[in-house]
């Protein structure tokens, strides 16, 4: 079994992609400005934390079931704790630049990091 | 090939295909991004769509996922939902792909590109399940992913139906 041209043409497209999307994933990363995370539960922003040095807050969402342990700790935030089944949003850990994010799929949480100041390469010049 | 063994082996085929299902949720790989597997249901959608055609092919892969999201305990949930959209998009994919672009793209080729539309499928399920675009950000390290696994599930398909073929099935 050998690989065709247009094989080998439909892996360099996926390969640009994927290589695109990672690079303006890095360009978008911004570690300079103020960090916010944003906490979305069911599509709706239940609550905006400033990620500061020495910042400490936790945040329940959901009742009983369905929840989720949100804790912003010293400029960094994770989940520290869900009922959810498969744990991803717990095994994320720690995000802390954006646009990195915890994602709890079977409780609809996004924990967004978005970066407050934009990028900006003007303020070598202001 | 009679009604009786046709409907034998498409069984057959689900029942593979739900094993493989289930048992890739157990394995863990070591990637940071969650949702990324193997894919190796893949290979039997692959071999129904070169053996049967895309009906077959569609019934078998939505039969794969009940019966494999049951296995794993996962019936109805978002994992499912995510599983049926990948399943059932990537396989409407691969069998076009296999009637209209072949022999220019290989069997291979068919495969590559039915993960890659596997990773987008679920992460449009996934952002419209949480209603955050934001969950676009995994796509470029998903398709990533999906050129091995679409390889290694593309050659193995490929190895099969060469040796069906010689064995006269």
């Amino acid at each position: 079994m050998r690989l065709t041209r247009a094989d080998k043409w439909l892996i360099g497209i996926l390969l640009a992609a994927a290589a695109g999307g990672i690079g303006l994933n890095l360009a978008l990363l911004s570690t300079t400005g103020a960090q916010e995370a944003r906490v979305y539960r069911e599509g709706k922003l239940v609550r905006s934390i400033r990620l500061r040095a020495g910042y400490h807050e936790e945040l329940r969402l959901g009742g009983a079931e369905r929840y989720n342990l949100v804790v912003a700790d010293n400029g960094r935030v994770k989940i520290a704790a869900a009922d959810c089944p498969d744990q991803l949003c717990v095994r994320t850990g720690w995000v802390s630049v954006a646009p990195q994010q915890i994602v709890c799929l079977p409780n609809r949480v996004v924990v967004k990091i978005v970066s407050t100041e934009p990028p900006d390469v003007d303020d070598i010049t202001k | 090939m009679t009604d009786t063994r046709r409907l034998v082996t498409l069984g057959l085929f689900v029942a593979i295909a739900g094993v493989l299902h289930a048992v890739e949720a157990w394995l863990p790989l070591p990637v940071p991004v969650p949702g990324v597997k193997l894919g190796l249901a893949n290979i039997v959608s692959l071999a129904v769509i070169d053996l049967y055609g895309w009906r077959e092919a569609l019934v078998v892969a939505a039969a794969r996922v009940v019966l494999g999201s049951l296995l794993g305990g996962a019936f109805l949930g978002p994992s499912f939902a995510l599983g049926i959209s990948g399943a059932a998009a990537s396989t409407l994919a691969m069998a076009y792909a296999h009637s209209r672009w072949r022999p220019s793209l290989s069997l291979v080729g068919v495969s590559v590109l039915g993960a890659a539309v596997h990773n987008i499928a679920q992460i449009t399920a996934a952002a419209l399940l949480v209603a955050s675009a934001a969950v676009f950000w995994y796509l470029p390290y998903l398709l990533l992913f999906a050129l091995p696994t679409g390889l290694a599930t593309g050659f193995t398909a490929a190895y099969f139906l060469a040796k069906l073929s010689r064995a006269g099935g």
